[in-house]
C-alpha cells in the first residue's frame, strides 16, 4: 500500500499547518510554473536510505520512509506540531482525491467511508495545494458529502479555475443539495467539473432503501435535471449489490430516455470496507458467477451509444468479450494484486483488487489469464 | 401525458416501425396504428410509450430534458471548417469509362494548381478561424502528379496545426521514392480504388494488362511498405457490367480489406453520358447492394474475427441507434454547404462538396463560392442552405427515417435542375429510404448470423433483447 501520510521531523519551533510542494529542482520548476516559489516548495537536497532532506526557506525538513517512495512532486499539507504530513496531491498518481468532510446527510448501506458527525474545515489548505498541483491534474473531490458544504466548494472550485484554468475536479456527489440558484455556478464549472453521481435504482423506493434517505431518489431526478440545464458534465455510478442486480435493466431504459446527456455510466463493483465489510453475505453480489444481468444492461447502453464501462471489475472475473469494458479504477494506495495475479498475463491492464478485499475468495471465478 | 407525435411505415402486414422526430421508434402493431389516430391509447401502450421515452407525465421533468437531449443530438450545430478537399491537379494518367471529375489528360496545360493559387490556398488553410487541427483530402486528376505540391501543403499546414490528418486519393499508378516519401513522412493515409477483380478492374479503370499489374504491385508494394495500415480502398460499381458480389468481397477479403463502402456510379462527369436510366439504375443498383450484404453476412457468419462491414450501411444503422453520428458529410443532418468544409479546385475556384465542382466542370450549374484568396459568396451559402436540412420539408416530416437522413441539394440539382421536386421522387429519397428498410429489418432480424453481423458492425460484444423496442400489445 502506498502511505498517504508521512513522517516528518523540522528544526526549531514551527506551529500551525503548511501547504508545501516537494521538489526536485526549484530553480527549474519556477519556469514552467510562476506560483512556485521558495515560500510554498521545499526543495530535494539528500536523500539517505530512510529519509529525505528537504529545503524549505532557511528551514530543513527530514522526510521518514523508504527513499523508494515517490514524494518528489507531491503537494502535501504539513502539520509541524504532530510531526507529519498529508499527501494531498500526489505528483506520480492519477488517483487524488481531497475529502472536504466526513458528514454526509445519506446512510448508504454499503458506503466505502461511513460519515462522522464532525467537520474540520480544511478548504483554506485544499485551495492553496490546488493551486500547487502539476499543470492538466485532474483533482478528485470526495467525503462525506462535499456539497454539504456548497458554498465553501462553489468558491474553492471557481478560485482555483480562476488561477489555475488547466485543472480538472472530479467531484462525488450525492446531488441532495443542488437547487436553482446554483445554475450560473454549475454552468461556469461545465469545462472543469466532472460530477460523478449515483443511482443505484429505477425505482424510487429500493434507491431510497441502499442509501437509507427518503425521498432521495426524487431529489436526485431534480438535481440531474439542473445538471443537464446547467450543460454540466455528469457520470452517472451505479453499485452493483444483491440488492439491485435486477434493477439493471431498467436503470440502462431511465438513462436511455431521461439520462442520454450523461457522459459515462460506471457499472462497479462493491468495496470491502466500511458498512459493506459487515454486510459482505449479504450485499455482495457475484458477477463471476452470473454476468448476464450486468452484461444485458450495459449492451443495452451501449447499443444506444451510451459510454458504459465496470468499474473495480478483475479482468479474470467477467467474460472475455467484454473485459475491454473494464477500467483500471482502484485508486494505486489501495489497490492489490493477489498470489495467481503474479503469473497473470493482462495484469497490466487490470485493476486488481481493493488492498482490503477478503484474500480475493469473494469471487466464485478468478485467476490468471 | 405527452405523447411525442409519432411517423410509421409498414415492415409486413401486421409489423410498423414508428418513430419520433427524436429518432427514438419501436416496432408496433396495425391495431396499435389505430387506437393511435383514433386517440384512444389503452393502459399497455401508454406504460409502453413512457418507459420507452416516447411519452412524458406532465410532472416528469427530467424526461422532458432528456427528450429534448435526444433531440438536440440528431441536429448537430454548424462547426467551423475543419475538412477540406483539395484539387492540385485534374490532369490523370488513366482514363476511367466513369470517370466523375471530367479529368484532363496528363500532358493538357494549364489544369495544375498554379503557384499564386498553391501560396494562396497554403495561407487560406494556415489562417482557418478554427483553433486545432483540420483534415485534408487529395483529390484530383491523380494528386500524386503533383507531389511538389502535396509536400509543400503538408508541411506547411502540418506546421501551422501540428495533429492534422491528410488523405491522398490515388489511382496508385505511380508509386516511386517520391510519393512513397510524401507517406512515410506526414500523417498521411492512402484511399484508392479497387473495383473488384482485376478483369473488372482493367475494363473499368487501367484499360490494359500493363497498367493493372502495375497497380496491383503498386497495392501489395504499398502494403508491405506499411504493414497493411494507412491504406483504404473502395469500389465504383458500374451497374451496366458489374463484378458479381462474390468476386468483388473475394478482391478485398484477398487485401484484408474489412470495410468496403459499396457505391454505384455516381451521375456526374464521363458517366452522365452512358449507363442506364435512372429508374433502371436505381432498381438494379438496390438489387446488386442487397445480394452484396447478404454475402457480406453469409461470409461473416463463418467468421469470429475480420469480419466485414459495408461502410454506409453500418453509418444508417448507427445513425437509427444512436443520436450524434454525423461526421460523414455524405449522410448528416442538417448537412450544411460551404459552412463546415469545401473544395478548392485546379482553377483556384471553391465549391461546397466534390460533386459540386462536378457540375461546374459540365456546365450543368455554377456553385461556385467564390476563389482562393477572395471572398467567400456568403448570399449563395446562404441559398444553398436553405434546403441543406430535412426536418420541415413537407415530405420528409413525414417519414420515419428522417431523423436518421439526411439531404442532397447538390444531387437534386445535378439530376432534377431543381430542389423543391417531391422527396420521394428522388433518386436520393428512394436510394435512403430503400437502405434504412434494409438497416431495420437487419435490426429487428432474429436470425442469428445477421445478429452475429451486427455484432462487429456496432462494435459490441453482446446484442440486447431487443434493439429496437418492440409493443407486444394484445389489446
Amino acid at each position: 500500500m502506498i502511505p498517504l501520510r508521512i513522517r516528518i521531523d523540522i528544526e526549531g519551533p514551527h506551529r500551525g499547518k503548511r501547504v508545501i510542494k516537494l521538489v526536485s529542482d526549484l530553480a527549474k520548476e519556477v519556469l514552467t510554473s510562476p506560483s512556485l516559489t521558495s515560500g510554498n516548495c521545499a526543495e530535494l537536497v539528500a536523500t539517505f536510505p530512510s529519509e529525505r532532506v528537504f529545503k524549505w526557506g532557511d528551514h530543513y525538513i527530514r522526510i521518514k520512509g523508504n527513499a523508494e517512495d515517490e514524494i518528489v512532486g507531491d503537494v502535501c499539507l504539513f502539520n509541524f506540531e504532530k510531526g507529519y504530513a498529508d499527501r494531498l496531491i500526489r505528483g506520480n498518481s492519477k488517483h487524488n482525491t481531497l475529502v472536504v468532510t466526513e458528514q454526509c446527510d445519506q446512510l448508504c448501506i454499503m458506503c466505502s467511508q461511513p460519515p462522522k458527525k464532525t467537520h474540520h474545515d480544511q478548504f483554506h489548505e485544499l485551495y492553496h495545494a490546488c493551486l500547487l498541483a502539476d499543470s492538466g491534474k485532474i483533482i478528485g473531490i470526495s467525503g462525506g458529502e462535499p456539497t454539504l458544504y456548497k458554498e465553501e466548494l462553489f468558491s474553492l472550485i471557481k478560485d482555483v479555475n480562476k488561477q489555475r484554468p488547466d485543472l480538472q475536479f472530479h467531484i462525488l456527489t450525492n446531488a441532495q443539495h443542488f437547487s436553482v440558484d446554483d445554475l450560473e455556478y454549475l454552468k461556469s464549472f461545465r469545462g472543469n467539473v466532472l460530477w460523478a453521481v449515483p443511482l443505484y435504482a429505477a425505482h424510487p423506493v429500493i434507491h431510497d432503501t441502499i442509501v437509507a434517505k427518503a425521498g432521495a431518489y426524487e431529489r436526485l431526478l431534480a438535481s440531474l435535471s439542473l445538471l443537464v440545464q446547467a450543460g454540466a458534465q455528469v457520470e452517472l455510478r451505479t453499485v452493483v449489490m444483491q440488492q439491485n442486480i435486477s434493477e439493471l435493466p431498467d436503470i440502462a431504459k431511465v438513462i436511455k430516455t431521461h439520462l442520454p446527456f450523461i457522459q459515462h455510466w460506471a457499472i462497479m463493483q462493491l468495496e470491502n470496507i466500511g458498512f459493506a465489510r459487515n454486510r459482505w453475505s449479504k450485499t455482495f453480489f457475484d458477477h463471476s458467477i452470473d454476468f448476464s444481468g450486468i452484461a444485458a444492461a450495459a449492451a443495452y447502453t451501449l447499443a444506444s451509444g451510451i459510454e458504459t464501462r465496470f468499474f473495480n471489475f478483475p479482468l479474470c472475473t467477467i467474460p472475455p468479450a467484454w473485459r475491454p469494458y473494464a477500467e483500471q479504477t482502484i485508486s494505486d494506495w489501495k489497490q492489490r494484486f493477489d498470489t495467481p495475479c503474479l503469473n497473470c498475463s493482462v495484469q497490466e491492464q487490470c485493476g486488481g483488487f481493493f488492498e482490503w478485499h477478503p484474500s480475493a475468495r469473494s469471487y466464485e471465478a478468478w485467476g490468471e489469464i | 401525458m405527452i405523447t411525442f407525435p409519432l411517423r410509421f411505415r409498414e415492415l409486413d402486414s401486421n409489423r410498423l416501425l414508428f418513430s419520433n422526430e427524436a429518432g427514438r421508434s419501436f416496432i408496433g402493431s396495425r391495431s396499435f396504428l389505430d387506437r393511435y389516430v383514433h386517440d384512444s391509447l389503452c393502459e399497455s401502450d401508454k406504460a409502453f410509450l413512457s418507459e420507452n421515452g416516447l411519452a412524458i407525465d406532465d410532472a416528469d421533468k427530467l424526461g422532458a430534458l432528456g427528450y429534448l437531449t435526444t433531440l438536440a443530438a440528431r441536429l448537430p450545430v454548424q462547426k467551423q471548417i475543419d475538412y477540406l478537399i483539395l484539387v492540385p491537379t485534374l490532369r490523370c494518367n488513366l482514363s476511367c469509362s466513369y470517370c466523375q471529375v471530367s479529368r484532363a489528360s496528363e500532358n493538357a496545360k494549364g489544369f495544375d494548381w498554379s503557384d499564386d493559387t498553391t501560396h494562396k490556398a497554403i495561407s487560406f488553410l494556415k489562417n482557418l478561424p478554427i483553433s486545432s487541427h483540420i483534415k485534408i483530402e487529395f483529390q484530383g486528376g491523380e494528386p500524386l502528379l503533383r507531389t511538389d505540391i502535396l509536400d509543400k501543403v503538408m508541411r506547411e499546414v502540418s506546421k501551422e496545426r501540428p495533429d492534422s490528418s491528410f488523405v491522398i486519393c490515388s489511382n496508385l499508378s505511380n508509386l516511386g521514392p517520391e510519393q512513397i516519401k510524401l507517406f512515410q513522412e506526414y500523417n498521411v493515409v492512402l484511399s484508392t480504388s479497387l473495383d473488384g477483380p482485376a478483369e473488372t478492374h482493367k475494363h473499368n479503370r487501367t484499360k490494359n494488362e500493363g497498367a493493372t499489374r502495375r497497380f496491383l504491385d503498386n497495392l501489395d508494394r504499398f502494403r508491405d511498405l506499411f504493414d497493411g495500415e494507412r491504406i483504404s480502398a473502395l469500389p465504383t460499381i458500374d451497374l451496366t457490367d458489374p463484378p458479381s458480389t462474390e468476386s468483388l468481397l473475394d478482391s478485398y477479403d484477398a487485401l484484408g480489406i474489412t470495410s468496403i463502402y459499396l457505391r454505384p456510379v455516381n451521375h456526374q462527369g464521363f458517366a452522365r453520358k452512358r449507363g442506364l436510366g435512372l429508374d433502371d439504375a436505381l432498381s438494379s443498383w438496390l438489387d446488386y447492394y442487397r445480394k452484396a450484404v447478404d454475402e457480406i453476412i453469409h461470409r461473416n457468419s463463418q467468421r469470429s474475427k475480420n469480419l466485414l462491414e459495408e461502410y454506409s450501411l453500418t453509418l444508417a444503422i448507427k445513425r437509427i441507434l444512436r443520436p450524434g453520428i454525423d461526421n460523414n458529410v455524405d449522410l448528416r443532418n442538417p448537412a450544411p454547404l460551404g459552412l463546415d468544409y469545401l473544395v478548392i479546385d485546379y482553377d483556384g475556384k471553391i465549391y461546397p462538396t466534390d460533386e459540386a465542382r462536378m457540375l461546374g466542370r459540365i456546365g450543368r450549374i455554377d456553385l461556385s463560392l467564390g476563389r482562393i484568396g477572395g471572398e467567400l459568396n456568403y448570399e449563395r451559402i446562404r441559398d444553398l442552405n436553405s434546403q441543406s436540412f430535412n426536418n420541415i420539408d413537407p415530405d420528409c416530416q413525414h417519414c420515419v427515417y428522417q431523423p436518421y437522413c439526411g439531404s442532397d441539394v447538390v444531387d437534386d440539382l445535378s439530376r432534377y435542375g431543381r430542389i423543391d421536386i417531391p422527396r420521394h421522387d428522388t433518386y436520393f429519397c428512394r436510394r435512403q429510404t430503400d437502405l434504412f428498410d434494409l438497416a431495420t429489418s437487419l435490426l429487428c432480424s432474429k436470425d442469428l448470423h445477421v445478429l452475429h453481423s451486427l455484432c462487429a458492425w456496432l462494435n459490441l460484444p453482446e446484442l440486447p433483447d431487443q434493439i429496437i423496442p418492440v409493443h407486444n400489445d394484445t389489446a
